[in-house]
């Protein structure tokens, strides 16, 4: 590319902002207005908020004389999706006092808060700061929230893996003192605005950057769904290092073919003490190379298919101290969540919990403050928006699982539901073309009865639903993907891996409610009638001819059937 | 027609005379028996004999001075009234304000004629609050050379009944003036007795004086009169009949308060309203409550008792009085007073069931008042049109829901296209400085933001440069905001200088408007160094004491009465 593009516009505003400050700590203080102005809105998300409006009440608004609905939501920076008890509390307070009081998970193990108002903003943040947490870097152009398998019940494992996500997370936070002046009331320092941010520049990256690292055979945390992923190699019981994978990436845009999910690459293998370089140099080939003028095509994804992988691979190597090695090989049983109860070698408890949509609210919010009130274990988000209670005494496990059982956590799903992942969507999320979280629920109802029909209930098949093709909730990695065109509407994606290493492929455009349910009947059917053993509804709907095998991004909106052509 | 009240056997007349008398009150009017109330009790307390001949016009031009302390306009109005009256009868009138005069002034007047209102929980008027603290304080003068007399007016549904005009005419016979006439207590249906006691009062006095005056001042009235002179033709006896053009809800789908703005077409009426006056409406009562009522007395199916009911008759409201009058009726005993608290004609009915006759039933209910709004507009922005901003009441009490007379009468059982009786109740002390430079602070929670909506739309209308600070609350920010987006407009044309909110249901601790005022004290204290003018309207009950005692803390007492005393800190509470 040598032409000249001119930048997009966020890049100006990137650079324009004295390092991620803007005129957000002004804007908080004028009180007639909800929202704060455009740019800050995208310097905002740097710090882990966006703005919203509620867009159940857009039509009211104006006869009523009332500016939007604005509200904000803020995810806060948790490494792993570990909290203390005591975090828990405070999430909870928060969330009741100035939020929408309900927490959501979300699939990069972090909580959000939804539903707040500009002055109950900044209370928000500090309640949370004051429990030790931050939302620093949760969104924006910036390394997101690093994800680890959720293996409480591995000890060690789980150690390393969530070791080096930390050390990632750290070595990856801005270094602008923006967010503790805004939201912390730190006292401006003399150089401020002019800190050096020695990783990114002052523009930072030109997209959001999504890093995880998961411990064979889990792949809960979906690692070629991200920018780049570490997978642990363990032999004879030990970590001796990480394959490392990048250039995964969901997001498309509906229509426009030049953008397309795409499933990572394989880089190769690093020692473990060498992740954390390779983490910074793949993303310093990205902040370097990444396209900063057209944002739809700015994530690494594209940046390695337009290098080629292998000229990205000798840039990253270039980069490090030590070169990659050849990468070892896993292989991973699933994306799913081992639910219910484990104990691990030393004797400790650990409960999974289904927690539908990641949402939590009314009794399952009190039975949780409940449980985090006995000041026991912790907390552990996990990235298929479920909740583990980890570290749990043999002593304490009976009070667990009585207030469990009193709140109404304890129960189970079917294989469907308890794979099901959806976007939050309508009514918050401005990008949302359809409903995700408020429907999906209704819908696995009606499917599981299909698959009851044929004899499936309990196969676990993976199914996810977003509300846009932005794809928060990893639609394309799903077994069933469902994918919101309009209200009410969905393009349905079948074949995608069970285990997570093969992308789908569209199997319907612009389905409704009966529609979806009525283009899967045959297909449970058949897989009710056809499967071999232990062949998993993505690898059948492939081999039954339903849709053709995604071989990689680039080929993903290819191989349609003739229906769907053109 | 049924039978109406009687006199009962036991009265203390002879059977002859009770048989004339209740002839009369047989075909009497209700006005027409409360007149004799009135003219009755103001004889009474003149030791006169019950059949004293009309007055006969003072011989001299006798020198009387009508005081009045107003807080509605209901003692102003009653004031000018009595000025007729005197003016009449031949008396050198002089009408006075209790917000410009002191009681050493007072004390030097021969003849007193005081109207006092009570407002809230006994309170004096706002303006009034000076005269009534130098009254009763030990250095007030001595009033031996004045003969005077009580006119007090309130509201039954308070505890606190006429309480300021109880204290002034214990007061005024305490510092030696002399009693011409026994005091009257008004409920809020005070017109026909309070005239009745005001002939009757005047007759005494004319009567009474033996001074004559050489120089007379003539009928001269001290305050600025109202300039009402087209709209008084329309009043609550003979509203204007104006129709709603437009008819919106301003709070959120998901506020619980259910709050309308809505536009009045006042084209052809000549109400010349300024920014501050209010509109009266004369309200409905439900339907559903009034058969509710009807049925509990044991009257369903009466079509015309039915709309009397719904038109003219107040049905939400408790008294002692009614409590009493109900219970000679059912022969019972009646509750003790506090049992009134939340409740209305309808639990009292039914709490001892007895079947009533029309006449017994509407003897009981006083005469349905109108409700008064402040108007949300200005002529010079929305022409010959009047908005309102009403906040529809619903509350529960002692198990049963109770909703707003006029309110949701307004908001629910009136739409675009049809009209609501309305006439204008101006208010004259409650308007823009004279001086467009002048700055203003804004002070209006809830609807009390309403007039100051008419206050920008002038304010814009006619060019005026003073700043203007608005301080507004409510209970969320999403969803309470009335006319947010107007705000916001104002602040971008740089029209409105300042806006400052508190939301009490949006954090876990309350915050009201005079935590917001505390906030931002320092520039408070500027603007009113500045010379701006503070203006106060909404709930009289909490929020104007506590934004009263704000105003304290940040300027300091002595400031904020000399504010006060400028007319710079004006209130409109209700």
């Amino acid at each position: 590319m040598n032409e000249i593009r001119p930048l997009s516009a966020n890049e100006r505003i990137k650079e324009n902002s004295r390092l991620l400050r803007g005129t957000i700590a002004e804007g908080l203080m004028i009180p007639e207005t909800g929202a704060i102005a455009d740019d800050d809105q995208q310097l905002t998300k740097f710090h882990g908020i966006y703005l919203q409006d509620d867009r159940d009440l857009r039509a009211e608004r104006g006869r009523q004389k009332l500016e939007k609905a604005f509200i904000y939501m803020t995810r806060v920076r948790i490494p792993s999706g570990i909290v203390s008890p005591a975090q828990w509390l405070a999430a909870d307070k928060m969330a009741r006092e100035r939020g929408n009081g309900t927490l959501r998970l979300t699939t990069r193990q972090t909580i959000q808060f939804h539903g707040i108002i500009k002055s109950n903003l900044k209370p928000l943040i500090q309640g949370m700061w004051h429990a030790m947490m931050d939302t620093i870097a949760a969104c924006g152009d910036v390394n997101r929230n690093v994800c680890a398998s959720v293996v409480p019940w591995l000890p060690d494992g789980h150690a390393a893996v969530t070791k080096l996500a930390s050390d990632i997370a750290t070595h990856m936070l801005p270094k602008s003192r923006a967010w503790y002046e805004i939201w912390a009331d730190e006292p401006p320092a003399p150089d401020a605005g002019a800190e050096k941010e020695t990783i990114y520049g002052g523009t930072y990256l030109p997209r959001k950057f999504k890093i995880a690292v998961a411990l064979p055979p889990y792949n809960d945390v979906d690692v070629f769904a991200q920018d780049l992923s570490f997978v642990a190699i363990e032999r004879d019981g030990t970590i001796v290092g990480y394959d490392v994978i990048a250039g995964g990436g969901m997001g498309m845009t509906h229509g426009e073919p030049e953008t397309y999910p795409r499933a990572g690459s394989v880089l190769g293998f690093c020692a473990p003490e060498h992740a954390v370089e390779v983490a910074e140099k793949v993303i310093t080939m990205q902040r370097d190379h990444g396209d900063r003028s057209n944002r739809k095509q700015a994530r690494l994804k594209y940046t390695i298919d337009r290098m080629g992988l292998d000229a990205f691979i000798a840039g990253v190597n270039e980069r490090l101290s030590v070169k990659l090695q050849e990468a070892k090989g896993f292989k991973f049983a699933g994306t799913g969540d081992r639910l219910g109860w484990a104990r691990d070698s030393a004797g400790l408890n650990h409960v999974t919990l289904y927690i539908e949509s990641g949402r939590i609210g009314g009794r399952q919010l009190d039975g949780l403050r409940a449980i985090a009130s006995l000041g026991v274990g912790r907390f552990i988000i996990t990235a298929n928006q479920n909740l583990a209670l980890s570290g749990i005494p043999d002593a304490d496990k009976p009070r667990f699982e009585a207030l469990l059982a009193e709140y109404g956590l304890d129960k189970t799903a079917g294989g469907l539901r308890r794979n099901a992942v959806a976007c939050v969507a309508l009514p918050t999320c401005g990008l949302s073309l359809a409903e995700s979280e408020r429907y999906l629920p209704s819908l696995v109802t009606r499917l599981e009865e299909e698959l009851a029909a044929a004899g499936l209930a309990e196969q676990d098949i993976t199914i996810r639903m977003t509300g846009c093709p932005n794809g928060c909730a990893r639609p394309y990695m799903a077994e069933i993907g469902l994918v919101g065109r309009s209200p009410g509407h969905y393009n349905l994606y079948l074949g995608a891996a069970h285990d997570g290493t093969r992308l789908s492929k569209l199997f319907a455009r612009d389905v409704d409610d009966d529609a979806i349910v009525a283009k899967l009947r045959p297909v449970f059917a058949a897989y009710a009638t056809d499967r071999t053993g232990g062949e998993s509804f993505g690898d059948f709907v492939i081999r039954a001819g339903f849709v053709a095998r995604t071989i990689e991004g680039r080929d993903f909106h290819e191989n349609l059937s003739p229906d769907l052509r053109g | 027609m049924a039978q109406p009240v009687l006199l009962p056997g036991s009265a203390p007349f002879g059977a002859d005379q009770i048989s004339a008398l209740n002839t009369v009150f047989s075909v009497a009017t209700v006005e027409q028996r409360a007149w004799l109330s009135g003219f009755l009790a103001g004889v009474q307390a003149a030791n006169a004999p019950a059949t004293a001949a009309p007055a006969a016009p003072p011989k001299a031009r006798v020198p009387l001075t009508i005081l009045f302390g107003t807080e509605s306009g209901n003692a102003e109005a009653l004031a000018a009234a009595a000025r007729k009256a005197a003016a009449k009868l031949g008396f050198a009138v002089k009408v006075v304000d209790m917000a410009s005069t002191t009681p050493a002034e007072m004390a030097a007047v021969p003849n007193l004629l005081l109207i006092a209102s009570t407002w809230g929980e006994g309170d004096p008027p706002q303006r009034a609050v000076d005269f009534h603290e130098a009254l009763m304080a030990d250095t007030a003068p001595r009033f031996e050379k004045t003969k005077f007399a009580v006119l007090a007016l309130g509201d039954r549904a308070y505890a606190q009944y006429c309480e300021v005009g109880r204290r002034m005419d214990e007061r005024l016979a305490a510092l030696g003036g002399t009693r011409i006439a026994d005091r009257i207590d008004c409920d809020l249906d005070y017109e026909t007795p309070a005239k009745g006691w005001i002939d009757a009062a005047l007759e005494r006095i004319a009567r009474e004086s033996t001074e004559t005056v050489m120089a007379v001042e003539d009928t001269s009235v001290i305050h600025v009169d109202f300039a009402r002179s087209q709209a008084e033709t329309w009043t609550r006896a003979n509203p204007f009949a104006a129709e709603i053009t437009d008819h919106v809800r301003v709070t959120g789908s998901r506020s619980i308060s259910d709050t309308r703005h809505i536009e009045l077409s006042i084209e052809g009426a000549g109400i010349a309203y300024e920014p501050g006056d209010a509109l009266g409406i004369v309200p409905r009562n439900d339907p559903a409550l009034v058969d509710a009522v009807l049925a509990a007395a044991g009257l369903a199916g009466n079509e015309t008792l039915r709309t009397a009911l719904r038109d003219q008759y107040d049905i939400t409201t408790l008294t002692a009085k009614q409590i009493a009058d109900h219970a000679a009726l059912a022969n019972t005993s009646a509750p003790p007073a506090d049992w009134a608290f939340g409740r209305q004609v309808l639990d009292l009915l039914e709490a001892a069931p007895v079947k009533l006759s029309p006449e017994q039933l509407t003897g009981l209910l006083r005469p349905l008042p109108p409700r008064y709004y402040s108007i949300a507009s200005s002529r010079a922005a929305v022409g010959e049109e009047a908005h309102l901003l009403v906040a529809g009441v619903r509350y529960r009490t002692h198990g049963r829901d109770r909703s707003g007379v006029a309110s949701i009468d307004l908001n629910e059982r009136r739409a675009t296209g049809e009209t609501v009786p309305v006439f204008l109740r101006a208010n004259p002390h409650f308007r823009l400085p004279s001086d467009p430079s002048r700055p203003i602070i804004m002070i209006g929670p809830g609807t009390g933001v309403a007039p100051f909506r008419g206050f920008m739309q002038e304010r814009e209308a006619t060019g005026a440069k003073g700043k203007n600070w608005l301080v507004f609350g409510h209970r969320t920010f999403m969803h309470d905001f009335l006319y947010q987006l107007e705000w916001q407009d104002w602040i971008k044309s740089g029209l409105l200088s300042r806006i400052d909110v508190a939301f009490s249901r949006d954090q876990p601790e309350k915050r009201y408007v005079q935590h917001a005022l505390l906030d931002a004290a320092d520039r408070l204290k500027g603007w009113v160094a500045e010379g701006a003018a503070i203006y106060v309207c909404g709930d009289a009950a909490a929020m104007a004491r506590d934004v009263h005692d704000a105003l304290i803390q940040i300027l300091g007492k002595d400031t904020l009465d000399q504010t006060r005393r400028d007319g710079r800190y004006l209130r409109d509470v209700y």
